[in-house]
């Protein structure tokens, strides 16, 4: 156990240290942070503060429609209107889009017939003010429909009360937690451990390339097992990537948690878990993050050069892949025997029992001969690759083929 | 009792066969050579005498007793591949290669300190490793092996790669440590390097023994047929019957004699005709006793 820690201790810091593990630290939060506010005051920036003109005949809808845009909850614009126009308005209008005074101007030409629906015409200052059009558009059909219903006889307070808009609230049995945010966890789990595994998992495999490439395993296997090193290694460069994710994951936590962000975004953009979802959500993260790792450790140990392993790498990132097929039918039906079995295969594991764990719970003992399953593959992929990694280097130093790796877990 | 005992031992890697059937014994506080040419098993004997690697057939003891991981701590190996950490901090590597052999982080770093002066790279201490020639990483890798103080010491090809003053310091270093009671283990092909140095030594060939033994008890085995001289005048007593063959380069002879023949009747008759200035009786080189015994096996 000391030897591992000590390699586990020289791989962290030696890591931890250094200029590129500091920046990509703070930085990725920064950009993570600057992305979020630039987001945040690009959404209340479409909460259009346009100011446009508007052109009626008819001045009752013309005013209704300045109304609903300059105070519904959409939209903060400044509107104009000029009820009726008359032959030079169009031309005074378009020199005031082009002297910059105006955005946009709204020219509403009355149906034909008095129950004819009018015909509306936005000219916008560019082309590329989609916003303000939407803003427009929606702002129309309230007002067009709340016309059409006071007009039918209905009274002004019904009509609010008919246009609010319609929550539904979904319930899993037993618990009161909202099973979107089950499934925004899951998605978060799963791009985090992809990305965690595409960018931490091959360091692993590279420091252990690293060692065969300056030969210090010489010395080291000396005092220690091939099996102590892989273990070190892993927990050492596994501990990195951790460290960094906890930071971002801190981070993001603080960003939108922070209640500005609710006061500006005004949507709930926070997720709801339980304590229980917590710890299962670190628990097969860490197990997941250190069986992809321990692929990547016996990926490391089979090959002699980063371009070697550059053509391994689908190894490390298909069966995470496959497990993205399986989330539909898991989802559709958690307790279904295809879900049990699929979620007993430690590939899958971290990723199909923790969305199971979410969906449906499954009974105690499934989810801990889950976690047993895993423990052991990893175990036994560590084995395998500690084997692999003492026979390549201390016999041969070539990379083996597949009958070579099975002739050498045999040796002693 | 002794510190390393290998009986029968064989290894082999899938077709090739590294050690065949090798047994010898070290005994405490001597200096034993471990010799042979490249590819001859020296390595693959060493790995499996430190549990690098397990012998096929066979029985490895240290210490008198069947090999056991808690043994590596008592042994000290500079391997013949030599390698650190480059990024990593002299001083650093060492106390981690000192902790790896047991020792807490003080004490490797007080010791790493006291090695470092005695090896004269004190400026080397707070470099990266990368930075420092070939010869101070080879005298760090050096110091490594020995900072737990071990009671073995086996030495991969030590002096290769190392300009004569410094392998003359590490040779002294090794002659010290030696003479403190620890045992040391040469391993190498370059035989004049450690024939001076060497008490006991083990000549293998092709995973096979060939010859060990005391190397006064072997080098007398051999006859000191072998006479180098340097003189003035007239050569013609290299003629003499004891002489087997001769060559003369310009008053420097190098004279091999018949067997049974006897140096003392070439130098008399040599005194007659010429001024000598140097006789002298060689013994056998290793070198020597190695291409005659492999060459005899080879014939036979």
């Amino acid at each position: 156990m000391r030897n591992i820690w000590l390699i586990a201790k020289r791989e962290y810091l030696e890591r931890v240290r250094t200029r590129a593990f500091l920046i990509s630290t703070l930085l990725i939060p920064l950009l993570m942070g600057g992305g979020i506010v630039v987001s945040v005051m690009g959404t209340s920036k479409t909460k259009s503060t346009s100011r446009i003109t508007i052109v009626s005949r008819d001045q009752l809808l013309a005013v209704d429609l300045q109304k609903e845009l300059e105070h519904s909850k959409g939209s903060e614009m400044t509107v104009d209107v000029i009820s009726p126009g008359n032959s030079t308005t169009r031309a005074t209008l378009d020199s005031m889009l082009a002297d910059r005074q105006i955005d946009g101007y709204l020219w509403i030409t009355p149906g034909a017939q008095p129950n004819e629906r009018p015909a509306f015409s936005y000219t916008p200052r560019s082309a590329g003010d989609i916003a303000t059009k939407a803003t427009i558009t929606t702002a129309l059909r309230t007002v067009l429909m709340r016309e059409q219903l006071a007009h039918d006889g209905m009274v002004a307070n019904e009509v609010d009360s008919l246009m609010q808009p319609v929550k539904v609230d979904t319930t899993q049995a037993g618990k009161n937690a909202d099973t979107t945010s089950s499934f925004v966890a899951i998605y978060v789990l799963f791009f985090l451990m992809y990305m965690v595994i595409l960018l931490y998992g091959m360091n692993v495999a590279r420091s252990i390339i690293e060692e065969k490439t300056s030969r210090v395993f010489e010395i080291l296997l000396a005092t220690i097992t091939p099996e102590e090193m892989m273990a070190g290694k892993v927990i050492g460069v596994g501990s990195v990537g951790l460290t960094q994710v906890a930071v971002w994951l801190l981070t993001a936590i603080l960003l939108t948690s922070g209640s500005w962000l609710q006061a500006v975004a005004g949507q709930s953009a926070h997720i709801s878990l339980s304590a229980a979802q917590i710890v299962y959500f670190v628990v097969f993260f860490l197990l997941g993050y250190l069986l992809y790792s321990s692929i990547a450790a016996a990926l490391g140990a089979m090959v002699n050069s980063e371009q070697e392993l550059q053509q391994l790498n689908m190894f490390l990132v298909m069966p995470l892949a496959g497990c993205m097929f399986a989330l539909g039918p898991v989802i559709s039906n958690p307790s279904s025997p295809v879900s049990r079995v699929i979620s007993l295969i430690p590939f899958c594991t971290p990723l199909i029992m923790y969305l199971r764990i979410s969906l449906a719970p499954p009974p105690a003992w499934e989810i801990g001969l889950s976690i047993f399953l895993m423990v052991v593959t990893i175990y036994g992929i560590l084995w395998c690759a500690s084997r692999i990694y003492r026979v390549g280097i201390l016999m041969y130093g070539k990379r083996p083929n597949l009958s070579e790796i099975m002739r050498w877990l045999k040796y002693s | 009792m002794a510190i390393v005992q290998l009986q029968n031992v064989s290894k082999a890697y899938d077709t090739k066969v590294a050690v065949d059937d090798l047994s010898f014994e070290i005994a405490p506080g001597s200096m034993f050579g471990l010799l042979g040419p490249n590819g001859s098993g020296k390595t693959s004997s060493i790995r499996m005498m430190i549990g690098m690697t397990l012998p096929d057939t066979g029985l490895v003891s240290l210490f008198g007793q069947p090999f056991d991981r808690k043994s590596v701590y008592r042994v000290g190996y500079l391997p013949e591949e030599r390698g650190l950490y480059k990024k990593m901090k002299v001083i650093d590597q060492l106390i981690f290669l000192g902790q790896l052999h047991g020792l807490d982080a003080v004490t490797a770093s007080k010791r790493a300190h006291g090695w470092c002066e005695k090896m004269e790279i004190t400026e080397a201490i707070p470099k990266k490793t990368e930075e420092l020639s070939k010869g101070m990483q080879q005298k760090i890798q050096f110091i490594a092996a020995l900072l737990h103080e071990p009671e073995l010491i086996i030495m991969d090809e030590p002096f290769s790669g190392l300009d004569p003053v410094n392998a003359a310091l590490l040779q002294n270093t090794l002659l010290d440590l030696n003479r403190q009671g620890r045992t040391v283990l040469f391993s190498t092909h370059r035989m004049d390097q450690v024939e001076k140095l060497c008490d006991t030594i083990c000549l293998i060939h092709r995973g096979r023994k060939v010859l060990a033994g005391e190397m006064q008890e072997i080098k007398a085995r051999y006859p000191k047929n072998r006479v180098e001289m340097v003189f003035e005048g007239d050569p013609g007593f290299l003629n003499h019957p004891v002489v087997e063959s001769a060559k003369n380069y310009n008053g420097m002879a190098e004279i091999r004699l018949r067997e049974g023949g006897d140096a003392q009747l070439l130098l008399a008759d040599a005194v007659s005709k010429a001024r000598i200035t140097r006789f002298e009786v060689m013994e056998p080189t290793l070198e020597e006793i190695f291409i005659e015994t492999v060459g005899d096996r080879v014939d036979a």
